[in-house]
């Protein structure tokens, strides 16, 4: 994981940056056509440069790829520090990738302010690629802070809820006071840094760089307040149970295209296994960690599952199943075994298509109807064929059919899960079963049987756009699901250094006396 | 104690810019007397033209490494002091580009507004090279002068002479405070120059003294307990005033608080640690719980203030120095986004007359321009990456989980969100909110200037910090070699901290 391949071509920060200038040019632009022309370019644009990245990308390596390194603030040890590995590489693609279709979905969708829509969208997919891009601790809290500003933009000005204002105040907040715990933590592991570099007498005396902060040892008891101050950052964020009454509110009263972002970028756990797992091995693996982690995971597993069931409301049974699903990521992080750790990998990944693309789906729901009340549809498979079968087909991935891309990944973690310890495997495969139910009652409700009063008769299919998207979404269900082996073999590497990293603890570097150089 | 005084010239060089700001000052009088009817906008000019000179002289003393101390040690040039003198005569000259426009509010005396803004400016000169307890008083007491009058500027306005009268008698009760604090650590030690302390014995008087002494600069500075006086006289004030009292006296004072407990006090760290740990916390929580609930732009930036110098007293408490460099590194940040604010609320008040939160609805479709720029500096003040209010913040947090003072960070953490929730809703009440009247904003140019000044200075700042912290480095390191007692400062065991 230490290792580092430098690129000639500073390609990251062009990602990074490509989305914010595109929106300081958006600005220029009065005509509103142009507006969603040159947003859709600027997105298809950082789609190619997402997809080059990953084509190069040397799969089967745990080395840090396509490394920039420059210093911005060195007396506090803090550098603008980029790379992508086995495990952030995916997350830059899928980022781009749903950016593209929520540019193609407000096409017609956004009523209001399209310039400012497209400029906060951007704007909020640069944040989100620093957040997967970035190594060093605190160019990665600059972006996980500033992600709040376009969120709370968007879910304020296009949200459609009555009680928008309130979700928008309450995402921020919240997200801060995980966060700000969070930094704490970062601090102490950059004092820790600070001391063992003092005795050492080395040049640099402070670091916030990953890389630098992996190769110190630390003490058991301050890796596990360190680890309890990162899981506050990224549980409020996530949102782990009990954290998450947030994402319900921002998910039911914001913009589809924000509730896409919240629920298919995984940004919390994401968190966990960038940096919560790899700096505090020891912590991560120790008795008591594990047993509450899996203990509110397969709490949350059930509530969300429980919860989802009973919702009359679509974007509302997405929210608690979102929930109940993030569950599973976290336990197979914990089951900390090789299947668990690529189990949840993936199923990260894939929840950026199902779950996504379920929340695609209640849009077009939507824009049809006004509402995702279930009083709203009934038997609607007879007026719009082509939406009943999409909405199908994703929901199926987001259970876990055999050929979907689900399935893989909730297959990895379950292993992993087993392999840990057969009670999580046990109690996790219950929330599988509930998925089922809750899905397969709410479409049978929704879409099949007798016509519902409410469904207007003008209402028509999927056109043209809504196609796209879906088809789009489809595409990629289909692939991981039947042909898994580009994308694992891309994780592979960093897995595997993972798992390697928690065996051996933070102790294993105490002998080197010097930090691994990274120029 | 024998006092002769001799003066040579290379003595008076290192008081140049005082004296040439004090020459300038009266010249300003001068041509006030000897031309009534000279618009107000030339001698506004002539005035920033001379502050302009005062910051190039003290730029030049601190490129050359000019210092030295004079008085027998009561006035001491550092690159410390040479850091506070460019922080306030910069606080100035912003200050007195963003009053032109609203000084047509006076009905009498204009030009003296200008006078007494420089005079104070001089004061606070001094103030941040007093070396011994006199100085402190006589520098104090100077610069306060000025603001006396200024607070009450507006004549007719009720509010005004509230602000007036409420900042007097506390401020004399202060000075009296401060006086009787010297008196007694004067009695007790036979000692009035910092440096000289550094060996005294503790005993009840000298702890009451310090305590006394404490108090009036924390009247000063506007820490709770000692900020009765703040939220009154920020909304009475003129805007400019208001502006200029919320960052250079602060400045100031905290160059005095600096050198008494890094010089005089070193010894007692651990106890006087434990006082600027409450009085951080205290600060900060009550600065942000009230500004929750306030209704007029200028109060909520008052308590926002508070909380902010409790944020800054974070720096102080953890008494190393890296705490003092994270200090002045927030310093400069505050004085960027607060005076960007004030300016924002200046030209605000200038076109729709009003100052109450209010009335900013709808101001980002009135005036894009202004919107932003608050925007700009609320968030920095709240500390959003990556503006300069974050760095600060994080700089200050870092020494201070360095000192283990984890008490001090939870609270200054969770004021972080406490405040977020204010600011939100003044840029809620900006964006969101409908406007009562849709007309665009006329904004003046010399308001618009000041804007971009703070908006270049916050985000240069936190995109590119590294100058800065370069600069508030090296300026504590030369004050820790100065004049004597450099054990009072743990160096950290690196010799420079930025390698790599």
């Amino acid at each position: 994981m230490l290792e580092e391949l430098a690129s000639t071509f500073p390609i990251l920060t062009c990602i990074l940056f490509l989305p914010l200038v595109g929106a300081a040019v958006l600005w220029l632009f009065d005509d509103e056509d142009m507006v969603k022309t040159s947003a859709l370019t600027i997105a298809l644009l950082e789609l190619a440069l997402s997809v080059f990245v990953l084509l190069r990308f040397i799969p089967d390596s745990a080395a840090m790829q396509f490394s920039e390194h420059v210093p911005w603030i060195p007396a506090l040890g803090i550098s603008y520090h980029l790379a992508v590995d086995g495990i952030s590489v995916l997350f830059v693609g899928l980022t781009a990738f749903l950016t593209v279709l929520i540019v193609i979905y407000s096409w017609d969708t956004v009523r209001h302010q399209m310039k400012v829509y497209m400029m906060a969208l951007l704007a909020l997919e640069t944040t989100t690629m620093g957040v997967f891009l970035s190594i060093d601790l605190i160019l990665f809290f600059v972006f996980w802070e500033l992600m709040l500003i376009p969120s709370y933009f968007l879910i304020k000005l296009w949200g459609g809820g009555a009680e928008r204002h309130y979700a928008a105040l309450k995402f921020v907040l919240y997200t801060l006071l995980g966060s700000v715990f969070m930094l704490v933590g970062f601090a102490l592991l950059n004092i820790n840094f600070h001391h063992w570099a003092t005795l050492r007498h080395l040049e640099q005396t402070y670091s916030f760089d990953l890389l630098e902060l992996l190769s110190v040892p630390i003490p058991l008891s301050q890796q596990v307040l360190i680890f309890w101050l990162l899981f506050l950052g990224f549980a409020f964020k996530a949102p782990v149970f009990p954290f998450h009454t947030w994402l319900a509110d921002a998910l039911l009263e914001g913009p589809i295209g924000m509730a896409v972002v919240l629920a298919g970028l995984k940004l919390g756990t994401f968190g966990f296994i960038r940096f919560s797992i790899p700096l505090l091995p020891d912590a991560s693996k120790s008795e008591t960690v594990v047993a509450i982690t899996m203990a509110l995971g397969l709490a949350a597993i059930l509530y969300g599952a429980i919860m989802a069931l009973v919702q009359q409301d679509f974007r509302r049974l997405l929210a608690f199943s979102s929930i109940s699903h993030l569950r599973f990521v976290v336990i197979g992080l914990f089951a900390l075994n090789y299947q668990g750790l690529q189990g949840s990998l993936l199923t990260m990944i894939n929840l950026g298509f199902s779950t996504a693309g379920l929340f695609f789906i209640a849009g077009f729901l939507y824009s049809r109807q006004q509402s995702t009340q279930l009083g709203s549809f009934g038997g609607m498979a007879k007026r719009t064929p082509l939406l009943a079968s999409y909405f199908l087909f994703i929901g199926l991935a987001g259970i876990g059919l055999p050929g979907t891309n689900g399935f893989v990944g909730e297959f990895l973690i379950l292993l992993g899960a087993f392999k840990a310890n057969w009670l999580y495997g046990g109690i996790a495969v219950t929330g599988v079963i509930f998925s089922a139910a809750y899905f397969l009652w709410y479409y049978e409700r929704s879409m099949l049987g007798p016509l519902g009063k409410a469904v207007k008769d003008s209402i028509s299919d999927l056109h043209p756009r809504e196609v796209f998207i879906a088809t789009a979404m489809a595409v990629m269900i289909l692939w991981i699901g039947l042909y898994p082996s580009p994308f694992l073999r891309m994780m592979n590497g960093s897995v595997q250094a993972l798992v390697d990293r928690l065996e051996r603890g933070t102790v294993a570097s105490i002998d080197s006396t010097q930090p691994v150089r990274v120029d | 104690m024998t006092f002769s005084l001799t003066i040579s010239p290379s003595d008076l060089l290192l008081l140049l810019p005082e004296i040439l700001l004090t020459c300038w000052l009266c010249f300003i009088l001068i041509i006030d007397f000897s031309f009534p009817r000279l618009p107000n906008e030339q001698l506004a000019y002539f005035s920033i033209a001379g502050l302009i000179a005062t910051l190039g002289c003290l730029a030049w003393f601190d490129i050359a490494g000019i210092t030295g101390t004079l008085f027998a040690n009561m006035f001491a040039l550092d690159r410390m002091a040479l850091f506070f003198k460019m922080f306030i005569v910069g606080s100035t000259i912003l200050v007195l580009l963003a009053s032109i426009d609203y000084i047509h509010r006076f009905k009498f005396f204009r030009g003296e507004y200008y006078f007494l803004v420089m005079m104070s400016a001089l004061g606070m000169m001094f103030m941040a090279s007093a070396n011994d307890l006199l100085s402190v008083f006589i520098t104090l007491e100077f610069s306060t002068l000025g603001f006396y009058v200024l607070v009450a500027y507006l004549r007719e306005d009720m509010a005004s002479n509230e602000a007036g009268i409420k900042f007097f008698v506390l401020g004399i009760f202060a000075a009296a405070l401060l006086a009787y604090g010297i008196s007694l650590v004067y009695g007790e030690t036979g000692k009035l120059v910092f440096s000289d302390m550094t060996a005294v014995q503790a005993t009840p008087g000298l702890a009451i003294g310090f305590l006394l002494i404490f108090a009036a600069l924390g009247f000063k500075i506007g820490a709770v307990p000692f900020h009765s006086w703040i939220p009154d006289t920020y909304h009475g004030s003129p805007t400019p005033v208001t502006a200029f009292l919320s960052i250079a006296p602060k400045g100031a004072a905290f160059a005095i608080l600096l050198r008494m407990f890094f010089v005089a006090l070193a010894t007692f760290k651990p106890i006087w640690i434990l006082l600027l740990v409450a009085a951080s916390i205290l600060s900060m929580t009550y600065g942000n719980i009230v500004a929750i609930a306030q209704k007029n732009m200028k109060r909520l930036l008052a308590y926002s203030g508070i909380a902010q110098i409790g944020n800054i007293l974070i720096g102080l408490a953890a008494g190393t120095k890296m705490g003092s460099d994270a200090m002045l590194f927030y310093l400069l940040t505050y004085l960027f986004a607060n005076l960007g604010a004030f300016a924002v609320v200046i030209a605000v008040s200038e076109a729709i007359g009003s100052e109450e939160i209010d009335d900013y609805s709808g101001l980002g479709r009135r005036s894009p321009f202004l919107a932003f720029s608050m925007l700009i500096f609320l968030l920095s003040l709240a500390g959003v990456p990556p503006l300069a209010g974050f760095i600060g913040k994080l700089y200050i947090f870092v020494s201070a989980v360095k000192e283990g003072l984890y008490l001090l960070i939870t609270v200054g953490l969770i004021n972080v969100v406490i405040s977020m929730y204010y600011y939100l809703i003044v840029v809620k009440k900006m964006y969101v909110s409908e406007p009562h009247d849709r007309s665009p904003l006329r904004v003046s140019g010399s308001i618009k200037m000041v804007v971009y000044v703070c908006l270049a200075g916050t985000l240069a700042i936190g995109i590119y910090p590294q100058p800065v912290t370069d600069w508030v480095v090296s300026a504590i390191l030369m004050f820790s070699n100065f004049p004597d007692p450099t054990a009072a400062l743990p160096v950290p065991p690196a010799v420079t901290p930025f390698g790599g």
